[in-house]
C-alpha cells in the first residue's frame, strides 16, 4: 500500500522488518492526543499522556504494543475501547468513527474484572447478553469458549476459586466469545509466573491462528512483544508517540532460540531503555 | 508440558459436597442459653430480692405459657411483627429510592449525605411527641416512628455501596455493551449486594429498637405495650416474659434470616477469609 512509508512514521525499519501486507484496514488512529487531569490534593494539574499517536491496524494482525510503565498505554486501548474520552485526533473503525463503547472492540483489561457474583459459566455468557439471545443459548456458546482455553471443568467455579492465570484466561474467553472485530489486550499475562505466562502466550497465539482475531496487545516484556506480534509498536516515555515500529516477519510458532528473533529482541530492549532512563529523569522533575 | 499442567489443574477440581450442617456451633449456642439460666437461678436462689420482684426461669416460662393460653402472646407478637414488617419495608423502599437518587444527583447527594448522617443517630424515641401530634397516637404513628428512625440508614448504605463498586466493574460491564438499565440491574446491583445487605441489617437493627420504644409509649397492644402493662401493675414476670419475646425475634431474624444470606452472598465471592 502506498500509505506504508507514512503509517510507520517514515522511520527505517529494522533489518527484520518488512513491509506489511496489503490487507484491509480495521482499526486506525489518528493524531490522537490525550490530557489527564491529575487532581494532587488542592490544585489540578494538566499532564499529556499522549501526544499526537498515528498508527493502523489490518484485518487479523496481532499488534503488540510496548513502551516504559506510566507512558499511557492502558489509556490508549481505555480510549480505543470508548471507556475514556480524548482530547484530540480520531478513532476510525472500519471507516466510522468509535461513538461509544460497544461489542465491536473488547477489551481485556490489566486488573481483574470478572464479576465475582457470576461463575465462570456466567462470566463468560455475560458478554452475549444484548444480543437477544436467550440464556441457554448464550450458556451454549460460552461453553465452546470456556473449553478453548481449557477450563471447562470448572464453568461452575465461582471466581474466587480460580487461580490468577485461570482468571485470565476466563477473560480471555469472555473477551472472545464476544465475538469482537479488535481484541484488546491491557498486559494481560503481566502478574503471572514464568511457566503459567508461557503457556497462556502460547494459547494465545494458538486462539490467534484458529480465530484469525486482530488482536493489540500491550506489555512491558520486550521478548513477549516480539514472540507474539506480527508487528510491534514502541512508544516513547509520557507524553507518548510512538518512536518506532518492528515488523516481526517470522514463521510461527516461533522458536525462543531463533538468533533473529533474539537480534530484534536486543535492539528493542535498548531502544526502550532509554525512554525508561527518560521516563525516570520525568519522574524526578514531577517531585520537584 | 502445556498440556500435562492443565491435566493436573482439572484435576484438582473439588467434589461437589453438600456444606455439612455445623452442631458444634449450635452447640456452643445451647450451653451458652442454659449457663445463663443456671446463673439467673442460682440469683434467685440466693433470695437477694423478693421473687415478685427477681422470678426464676420457671416463673417467668409459666408467666409465658399463661399468656399463651389466654392469647395475648399470639396476638401482642402478630401486631408487633406486623408493624415491624410494615415499618422496615417502607423503610427499605425509600432508603433504596432515595439513596438512589442520591446518585444519580450529585449536589443532592451531598446534601442528603449529611443530613442523613445527623438524622441517622437522632434517638428514635425523641420522634414519638413529634409523631404522636403529627400523625396521632395510633398504628400509624408508630410505624412512623420506625420509618423515620431507620430509613436513613438505609438511604446511606445505599448510596455508599453503589458509590464504592470498583470502577473496573462499571467499565468492564460497558466494554460488554450493556445499556444503563442493563449495567444497573446486571452490574451495579449485584456489585453493591454485600453492603447493601450490611445496610439492611442495619436498617432492621434501627427499626426494631425504634419500634419497641414506641410501642411502650405509644401503643395498647403489642410486646411493648405487654411491658409497659407488666410495669404498670408491676408483675415483673410478664416484664421478662415480654423481654424474652423481644430477645427472640431479635436473635431469629438476625441469625436466621439477615445473617444467612450476608454469609452466602460473601461466600460465593470469596470474602471469607477470616473464618467465624
Ligand atoms: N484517571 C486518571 N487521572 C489522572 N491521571 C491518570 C489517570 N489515569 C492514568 N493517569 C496517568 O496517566 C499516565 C499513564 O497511565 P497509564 O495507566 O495509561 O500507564 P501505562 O502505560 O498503562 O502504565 P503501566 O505499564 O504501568 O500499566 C500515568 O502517569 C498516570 O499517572
Ligand atoms: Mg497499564
Amino acid at each position: 500500500m502506498q500509505k506504508n512509508e507514512e503509517e510507520y512514521g517514515g522511520a527505517p525499519l529494522s533489518a527484520y522488518a518488512s513491509a506489511g501486507q496489503p490487507s484491509s484496514k480495521v482499526l486506525e488512529i489518528e493524531n490522537l492526543r490525550k490530557v489527564h487531569v491529575r487532581n494532587n490534593g488542592k490544585q489540578q494539574e494538566d499532564l499529556v499522556v499522549i501526544e499526537s499517536v498515528n498508527f493502523s491496524v489490518n484485518e487479523g494482525e496481532f499488534v503488540t504494543i510496548i513502551g516504559p510503565s506510566g507512558c499511557g498505554k492502558s489509556t490508549l486501548l481505555n480510549i480505543i475501547a470508548g471507556l475514556e474520552s480524548h482530547n484530540g485526533g480520531d478513532i476510525v473503525v472500519r471507516g466510522h468513527r468509535v461513538p461509544s463503547t460497544g461489542p465491536d472492540i473488547v477489551m481485556i483489561f490489566q486488573e481483574d474484572a470478572l464479576f465475582p457474583w457470576l461463575t465462570v459459566l456466567d462470566n463468560v455468557a455475560f458478554g452475549l447478553r444484548r444480543k437477544g439471545i436467550s440464556k441457554s443459548e448464550r450458556r451454549r456458546i460460552a461453553m465452546q469458549y470456556i473449553e478453548l482455553v481449557q477450563l471447562g471443568h470448572f464453568a461452575d467455579s465461582y471466581v474466587h476459586q480460580l487461580s490468577g492465570g485461570m482468571k485470565q484466561r476466563v477473560s480471555i474467553a469472555r473477551g472472545l466469545s464476544m465475538n469482537p472485530r479488535v481484541l484488546l489486550m491491557d498486559e494481560p499475562f503481566g502478574a503471572l509466573d514464568y511457566r503459567t505466562r508461557e503457556i497462556l502466550q502460547q494459547q494465545i497465539q494458538e486462539i490467534h491462528a484458529k480465530t484469525k482475531k486482530t488482536i493489540l496487545f500491550v506489555t512491558h516484556d520486550v521478548r513477549e512483544a516480539v514472540s507474539l506480534g506480527d508487528r510491534v509498536i514502541l512508544l516513547t516515555h509520557r507524553p507518548s508517540k510512538i518512536k518506532q515500529q518492528y515488523v516481526v516477519d517470522l514463521p510461527r510458532p516461533r522458536s525462543s532460540e531463533d538468533p533473529q528473533l533474539h537480534g530484534l529482541i536486543n535492539i528493542i530492549q535498548k531502544e526502550l531503555k532509554e525512554e525508561i532512563k527518560y521516563a525516570g529523569t520525568d519522574v524526578g522533575n514531577e517531585i520537584i | 508440558m502445556q498440556e500435562q499442567m492443565l491435566e493436573t489443574k482439572s484435576s484438582e477440581r473439588s467434589e461437589s459436597k453438600p456444606r455439612r450442617f455445623d452442631y458444634t456451633a449450635v452447640l456452643d449456642i445451647a450451653i451458652g442459653f442454659g449457663l445463663f439460666l443456671a446463673a439467673w437461678q442460682a440469683v434467685f436462689m440466693l433470695k437477694y430480692k423478693p421473687s415478685y420482684l427477681l422470678p426464676s426461669p420457671y416463673m417467668v416460662g409459666e408467666r409465658l405459657v399463661q399468656l399463651a393460653q389466654s392469647g395475648a402472646l399470639e396476638t401482642s407478637t402478630l401486631i408487633t411483627l406486623e408493624r415491624l414488617a410494615a415499618g422496615f419495608s417502607i423503610s427499605i423502599a425509600i432508603g433504596v429510592a432515595v439513596g438512589l437518587l442520591m446518585v444519580n444527583f450529585k449536589r443532592f447527594g451531598r446534601a442528603m449525605g449529611s443530613f442523613c448522617v445527623g438524622l441517622q443517630s437522632y434517638p428514635s424515641i425523641a420522634w414519638v411527641p413529634f409523631a404522636i401530634l403529627l400523625v396521632g397516637l395510633n398504628n400509624e404513628g408508630i410505624i412512623f416512628v420506625v420509618v423515620i428512625s431507620s430509613a436513613f440508614s438505609m438511604m446511606l448504605s445505599t448510596y455508599s455501596g453503589i458509590r464504592n463498586i470498583p470502577p473496573i466493574y462499571i467499565k468492564a460491564g460497558r466494554n460488554m455493551g450493556q445499556s444503563r438499565i442493563s449495567l444497573f440491574k446486571n452490574v451495579m446491583l449485584p456489585a453493591s449486594y454485600p453492603s447493601l445487605i450490611t445496610g439492611v441489617r442495619q436498617t432492621w437493627s434501627f427499626a426494631w429498637h425504634a419500634l419497641i420504644g414506641a410501642e411502650i409509649l405509644m401503643a395498647s397492644i403489642g410486646l411493648g405495650a405487654l411491658l409497659e402493662f407488666g410495669a404498670n401493675f408491676a408483675r415483673m414476670d410478664q416484664i421478662i416474659a415480654a423481654m424474652v419475646m423481644i430477645f427472640l425475634i431479635g436473635f431469629l431474624v438476625d441469625k436466621l434470616l439477615f445473617w444467612k444470606i450476608e454469609d452466602r452472598i460473601r461466600t460465593t465471592r470469596g470474602l471469607n477469609v477470616i473464618q467465624k
